[in-house]
């Protein structure tokens, strides 16, 4: 079940009319609806993987009772340290297991070996990452007594299993989500509202911005080889926005549905594509798996404390760690490389910092300053995208080597029967709306909001993907 | 609540008014325009006389040369669509004796598209502009599991097959921005592709007691049209060719011509002759067939 789907279409009102009409209670029967609504939604992508939940759920619960109860540091780290394995090992053998496996075998070719590897070949359990860096969170913060253990079952499987986050974030904290569903909701008019703009604009920016360059993106990179510069170019900034229309127009709708039920979920996005520095755009891009790499990895392994060389090598780890969170694929370890590489000029000036404010526009030269920075890092992490989407390394150095190299600039007609050209119009249309709407949540609230919904309702309709159905492409991690 | 359950309505309503608003934009932007493919050509046109019409897939658009058949006196035009299969192949015969039209010959190209009785959804969503306004395709369409929705639900069809009439089609029709379709009396001819992969493999292919043939050779007895089923060549290396062999047990009225062009040279692709074959198979299929005249 999707969230652009017309399945989730029904699903959401029966949910939304139980939560606030039937079972309104107190916040254990609003909890129970939440928690059975979730594990229905998880389970119509495969019920097998539910027990995996289930079990992720109960393993994190007892562990950090048992760890907040342990009368010694050794046993609280015990605790801790087999949550975390056993956490991770799921995610290794579902996730990394083959790749590693197949990698150890190439380079025992490389070096004249023959192995076969024995390969698991398991389905990915949808959204394992996120619920695993979700409870992850929560023991580690049990650890360090920054939080007291929920001894509420029902509470902590919400916290777990809510299914506006379950399958692609936002990765919640304990001491954001828990504190919220361990109160009655009661029903507020203006934040239900928002969510129903943050909904319908999640959707505009997947249906239509995200699923449009989609198909673009997909005739270009899939052909090329007999694509020139202008093509390439235009496929990778395609991608750009597919990946940012898909992702944050995901989280959007995540937000959005999470404010139905009276629950605030944490900002993901902050339209990154704005950002003046790449340090900025991490800032600004998938806010919570960035801060979660932060908290629970860079400052435990130092963070900037120990003088410049920790800083970087943190720094690194980070970014690489980062890569392969995303999939078990050499692409993604070398996009998370080239983003360290941008953050280390960055680092080393001191200057990670610098862009913390608002962007101030007007009519003078640090305006087009601002501006160029801003294309600038645009730019930047449009060619670290190449090697995200690239099906393998050598794919995404045969595309930039094409792309810089070929010096061909006439538009040619693609694959899927498209000029390549063709779709910046609304890709430049989508950026103008965000620009002038960069200081809201979403652009729908606000002065003439009825016009605004009616365009966007309308583009929905009008101008939408449906035929060619996309799947949010951060399900697959 | 109260309040939210009357903005979620006022929404519906923005939503179901928009739907219904696009839905007549749509709509008459398309239904008038005869120019941008074949089948629009076919729904706006008035009465008119061929001599030859020929239907099908790409294996007849690509196959057979109008302009050969003129030569001959013979007026034609090639109505083959790529992709479609013998129920939309059906339906367009339908539209155009609906439309008055006098056929004295019609060419069918009936060889590996016999074997699906399904609909394209690329040809079929080409129909979906027209399906309030001719009884012909509302009744060929009736029995389609979402034909409720089709029908009844405003805008769902361009929603459901927006990319052959979503927005891009509907703008370029507007700007009445031509495209190739009726070009060459609706032949295309192919190129020479050297990288073309000259191999197929249509085992797996069964051919049907298709309903949509037998449904064109009923229209076309009522309406004293001289139907000519054909198929045509595919090259050399084809792993299953005892289809055709299928074929001919099926249908023995249905006249073989899969192997009158072999070589490599004459195939831009494995099912799909150049130019210079389909030129050489047209000059083949005139001097071999009976066409009705008078």
């Amino acid at each position: 079940m999707f969230f652009n789907s017309l399945s989730f279409a029904l699903f959401l009102p029966i949910v939304f009319l139980l939560y606030w009409l039937v079972f309104h209670k107190n916040k254990t029967t609003q909890n129970a609806v939440l928690i059975i609504a979730s594990y229905y939604f998880y389970s119509c992508w495969d019920w097998r993987f539910l027990f995996l939940l289930v079990f992720s759920t109960l393993l994190d619960y007892f562990s950090a009772i048992m760890m907040e109860t342990s009368t010694t540091d050794k046993k609280r780290k015990f605790w801790l340290w087999l949550t975390i394995g056993i956490n991770l090992g799921f995610l290794g053998i579902f996730k990394y297991y083959d790749f590693f496996a197949q990698s150890f075998a190439d380079l025992l070719h490389g070096f004249g070996f023959q192995a076969n590897p024995f390969l698991l070949k398991l389905i990915l359990p949808v959204g394992i990452s996120f619920y695993t860096f979700h409870g992850l969170s929560y023991v580690i913060d049990i650890y360090y007594k920054r939080i007291t253990a929920e001894r509420n079952f029902i509470d902590y499987s919400l916290f777990v299993s809510y299914f506006p986050l379950l399958v692609a974030g936002p990765i919640e904290r304990a001491t954001h989500l828990l504190p919220q569903v361990k109160i009655k909701r009661h029903f507020n008019f203006e934040k239900a509202k928002e969510g129903v703009y943050q909904i319908i604009w999640g959707l505009v920016k997947k249906v239509v911005i995200a699923d449009s360059c989609a198909t673009y993106a997909n005739a270009v990179f899939d052909n090329y080889e007999s694509m020139n510069s202008l093509s390439l170019l235009l496929g990778a900034v395609y991608f750009a926005f597919q990946i940012y229309g898909d992702f944050s127009g995901y989280s959007d709708i995540a937000l959005g549905t999470s404010k139905l039920f009276g629950i605030d979920l944490l900002k993901n996005f902050n339209y990154p594509y704005f950002s003046r520095d790449i340090a900025e755009f991490w800032r600004r891009w998938h806010i919570s798996l960035s801060s979660w790499f932060r908290d629970y990895l860079y400052i435990p392994l130092g963070g900037s404390q120990g003088g410049m060389w920790m800083k970087v090598r943190n720094t690194f780890i980070i970014f690489l760690v980062s890569g392969f969170w995303h999939g078990a694929n050499w692409t993604f370890i070398i996009w998370g490389l080239l983003n360290a590489i941008y953050f280390l000029p960055l680092l080393l000036q001191n200057k990670n910092r610098s862009n913390m404010g608002d962007i101030k526009m007007g009519w003078d030269f640090n305006s087009i300053k601002t501006i160029s920075t801003i294309l600038g890092t645009f730019a930047l992490t449009t060619v670290a995208w190449i090697f995200f989407r690239a099906k393998s390394i050598s794919e995404a150095i045969g595309y930039i080597q094409k792309m810089v190299t070929d010096l061909h600039f006439d538009s040619q007609y693609l694959s899927n029967e498209r000029y390549s050209f063709e779709l910046l119009f609304l890709v430049l249309v989508f950026v103008f709306v965000e620009w002038f709407n960069r200081s809201k949540v979403e652009p729908l609230s606000g002065k003439a909001s009825w016009v605004k919904v009616t365009l966007a309702i309308m583009a929905l309709l009008a101008l939408g993907v449906y035929s060619d159905y996309k799947e949010f492409i951060y399900f697959q991690f | 609540m109260k309040l939210f359950l009357v903005f979620i309505g006022k929404i519906l309503l923005v939503l179901l008014l928009s739907a219904f608003a696009l839905d007549f934009i749509y709509t008459t932007v398309f239904a008038q325009s005869e120019t941008r493919n074949k089948l629009e050509n076919v729904i706006n046109s008035k009465p008119q006389q061929y001599d030859v019409i020929i239907l099908g897939t790409s294996r007849a658009n690509n196959h057979f040369v109008s302009e050969l058949f003129e030569k001959e006196g013979l007026k034609t035009f090639n109505y083959g669509m790529s992709g479609s299969h013998l129920f939309e192949t059906s339906l367009l015969l339908k539209l155009m004796l609906e439309r008055g039209w006098e056929i004295k010959n019609v060419i069918v190209e009936t060889d590996l598209n016999l074997s699906n009785e399904k609909r394209d959804d690329g040809t079929f969503g080409r129909f979906m502009p027209f399906l309030h306004q001719s009884k012909t395709i509302t009744n060929h369409f009736a029995n389609e599991a979402d034909f409720t929705e089709l029908y009844y639900v405003p805008f769902y069809r361009y929603i459901q097959f927006d990319e052959k009439i979503g927005f891009r089609a509907w703008y370029k029709t507007l700007v009445n921005e031509p495209t190739n379709a009726l070009a060459n009396k609706g032949y295309y001819p192919l190129g020479f592709n050297p990288k073309a992969n000259m191999k197929n493999n249509i085992a797996n292919l069964v051919p049907l007691r298709n309903r949509y043939f037998e449904e064109i050779k009923h229209i076309c007895q009522a309406n004293h049209i001289n139907l000519i089923a054909v198929t045509t060549p595919m090259c050399s290396n084809v792993k299953g060719m005892d289809y055709f062999k299928k074929v001919k047990a099926l249908y023995p009225e249905i006249k073989e011509y899969e192997h009158v062009v072999e070589d490599d040279q004459y195939f831009s692709s494995c099912g799909h002759l150049n130019d210079k074959g389909a030129r050489l198979f047209t000059a083949t299929i005139i001097k071999d067939l009976d066409f009705k005249n008078e």
